[in-house]
């Protein structure tokens, strides 16, 4: 009864905890430009998301190792160098944009400046964190992020044609703007299957204590949880195309965006927005910063744990507080928060491969998965992924370039 | 690895390289970030020692990046105990994680860990 | 007259034959031990690099084994330049692995 419970907490802090800035921004624009075009976009991305997820929970479950453990393990330090490096700038360009985004939220709300947030955002951020544990912030931000479900009712109050909205899950060949699709298609994928997620979702199987008889549990919290994360995402996607699309803006910043809840939200419809762009930021950018520290402390074998005592694990500590302060300091220099999301979207997807490739090698290797290895079905949507993920990886800059 | 009957067989990169070591207590002692092996000639290489410390690291990533990771680990005074060096007739055990028969306090691998120690127990809610 | 190196500066790198011809990279080493101490008994030298520590995914997404493998004896490598390996027999007298 006890394990029924815990699994429906996850799942739904896992609704709560999906959108962040990247999602948000990159539904915002897909829906304001195409419509409902690129709904198989987001549900594709989330497909990939959730099964790479279970991949990462099990192995960890299996192995008592995270990701960033395991690849400095199986593949030496000459490998992981690159995608560890890579991640950890990725982490601080998308931790400034999130931390932008919560400041962002709080000038609608308040109509005060915005610099200079992010200077009490930043130590709320660390306070969370010095303070919590590991159950407080994983349940805290989710069940907060509830108020993301806005999205969700704003697209239903819209009464979108159903079957309008059906045929934008099949992918097809838009009739203007083709890099522009093409970018926003890879942005999204890059905003969803955010590496953070995938260390963060394995470092939290071993701060939960999973052992193998609770695959079971991770497996559902993957796939039903991130499923239902996904919808928030296509609710974004769906009120920005009905409300936004027709009045032709381009959304270019968050301003604009919160426009997307007059029809459904009249006069709310700005506080609404910015409490959910504001929590899904703040979510985001606890688990970003949690990760850092779980990245770099598990890739150079320091003790880490967000439920040891802080005096217990003083390197891991430092190293996220280090990386809260950078980009903080990133994110006062006032770049502009929607940019820097952008930016950091293309860099996940440049070196996606490099991620997805360890995955290939660990579902397979008895040492880290024991029995419960990838079948061919699933090896198969990895290799290809590998592939597709070079692919894109190889476009994301041109077409940042062209459709950006 | 292979065991052969009296004498054990290991593949160096894939069995220690890059592993945890733990002290014979089972307490984490980081990584084996480095190893170092003593040429002798008209007799095949030993294994000298394991090395940990992020100067070991930075300088597979590259000599100068290794000098300069020295460069903060002295500023930070913790550089006379970098890196960690353990004699490879230490290494009791050569499984999951690498076992060696020292206490982690026999070693300078805790080093940097204490001396945040100090000023982390000065901010409140340090647990 | 005894030298120190790094082993793991010396993995990755090319090892050349004595006419200096690129032969492979040394990517593992096999060690035994005897009495207190861990030898060096052979190097794992491969053309496929990074490949050799991925394994198996690599083959299953190129679907072969990148590069062929030679395994040499501790006395036909010569590493008093750790910075390039050489090797002191002639490629025939290696096994492959």
């Amino acid at each position: 009864m006890k394990k029924i419970f815990n699994l429906l907490l996850g799942v739904v802090t896992s609704i709560g905890g999906f959108v962040e800035a990247g999602s948000i921004s990159t539904a915002a624009q897909g829906g304001a430009e195409f419509g409902f075009a690129l709904l198989w976009a987001i549900a594709v991305a989330t497909i990939i998301l959730a099964m790479l997820a279970e991949m990462a929970g099990r192995g960890a479950t299996v192995s008592k190792q995270s990701m960033a453990a395991a690849v400095r393990q199986r593949f030496g330090f000459h490998y992981q160098m690159i995608p560890l490096g890579a991640e950890l700038i990725i982490d601080l360009l998308l931790l400034a944009a999130e931390i932008g985004g919560i400041a962002v939220a709080i000038r609608l709300l308040t109509g005060a400046g915005f610099q200079w947030w992010v200077l009490p955002i930043g130590l709320v951020v660390w306070l969370v964190l010095w303070f919590g544990n590991f159950t407080i912030i994983e349940d805290g931000v989710g069940l907060l992020g509830m108020i993301t479900v806005s999205f969700i009712v704003a697209a239903w109050q819209l009464h979108p044609e159903p079957k309008a909205v059906a045929t934008g899950f099949i992918p097809s060949i838009p009739d203007h703007d083709l890099t522009r699709y093409a970018f926003l298609t890879v942005s999204i994928v890059g905003a969803t299957v955010s590496p953070y997620l995938l260390n963060f979702y394995s470092s939290g199987a071993i701060e939960e204590k999973w052992t193998e008889p609770d695959l079971w549990i991770n497996r559902t919290t993957s796939y039903l949880g991130m499923g239902f994360g996904s919808i928030v995402s296509m609710g974004v996607l769906v009120t920005s195309a009905v409300v936004l699309g027709p009045l032709q803006i381009r959304v270019d910043s968050y301003e604009q965006a919160a426009l997307m809840f007059v029809p459904a939200f009249g006069r709310w419809a700005v506080t609404l927005f910015a409490c959910a762009l504001g929590v899904g930021c703040f979510g985001a950018a606890i688990e970003i910063t949690l990760n850092a520290g779980y990245v770099l402390s598990q890739s150079f074998g320091w003790p880490w744990g967000i439920d040891k005592a802080r005096r217990d694990a003083t390197r891991f500590c430092t190293a996220f507080t280090v990386v809260l302060l950078l980009s903080v300091l990133i994110a006062v220099v006032g770049f502009d928060p929607l940019q820097m999301t952008l930016i950091s979207v293309a860099l996940t997807v440049v070196i996606m491969p490099l991620v997805v490739l360890p995955f290939l090698v660990l579902m397979n290797d008895h040492q880290y998965v024991k029995q419960h290895k990838a079948g061919p079905l699933a090896n198969g949507f990895l290799a290809a992924l590998t592939i597709v993920g070079a692919l894109m990886a190889l476009v994301v800059i041109p077409l940042e370039i062209f459709g950006g | 690895m292979e065991e052969h009957g009296l004498t054990r067989t290991i593949d160096v990169v894939h069995d220690v390289l890059d592993k945890h070591i733990v002290d014979r207590n089972g307490r984490e002692m980081g990584r084996v970030d480095g190893i170092s092996v003593e040429l002798r000639g008209g007799a095949p290489p030993r294994l000298a020692e394991v090395l940990i410390g992020a100067s070991v690291l930075g300088s597979r990533v590259n000599a100068v990046v290794g000098r300069w990771v020295q460069g903060v680990e002295h500023g930070l005074g913790i550089g006379e105990e970098r890196p960690v060096r353990i004699r490879f007739s230490h290494v009791d055990e050569i499984g999951d994680k690498v076992k060696v028969d020292l206490a982690v306090g026999e070693t300078g691998s805790e080093t940097l860990e204490r001396r945040l120690r100090t000023w982390i127990l000065k901010i409140p809610g340090s647990r | 007259m005894s030298d120190t190196i790094r082993l793991d500066r010396v993995i990755g790198r090319t090892i050349r034959t004595a006419n200096n011809r690129k032969l492979g990279r040394l990517e593992e080493c096999r060690a035994e031990r005897r009495g207190d101490s861990w030898v060096i008994t052979e190097w794992v030298i491969g053309a496929a690099g990074l490949f050799e520590r991925l394994g198996v995914g690599v083959r299953m997404i190129l679907g072969f084994d990148a590069g062929s493998s030679f395994v040499a004896r501790w006395d036909q490598v010569d590493l008093r330049n750790p910075d390039r390996p050489r090797l002191v027999c002639s490629v025939e007298e290696l096994k492959r692995a």
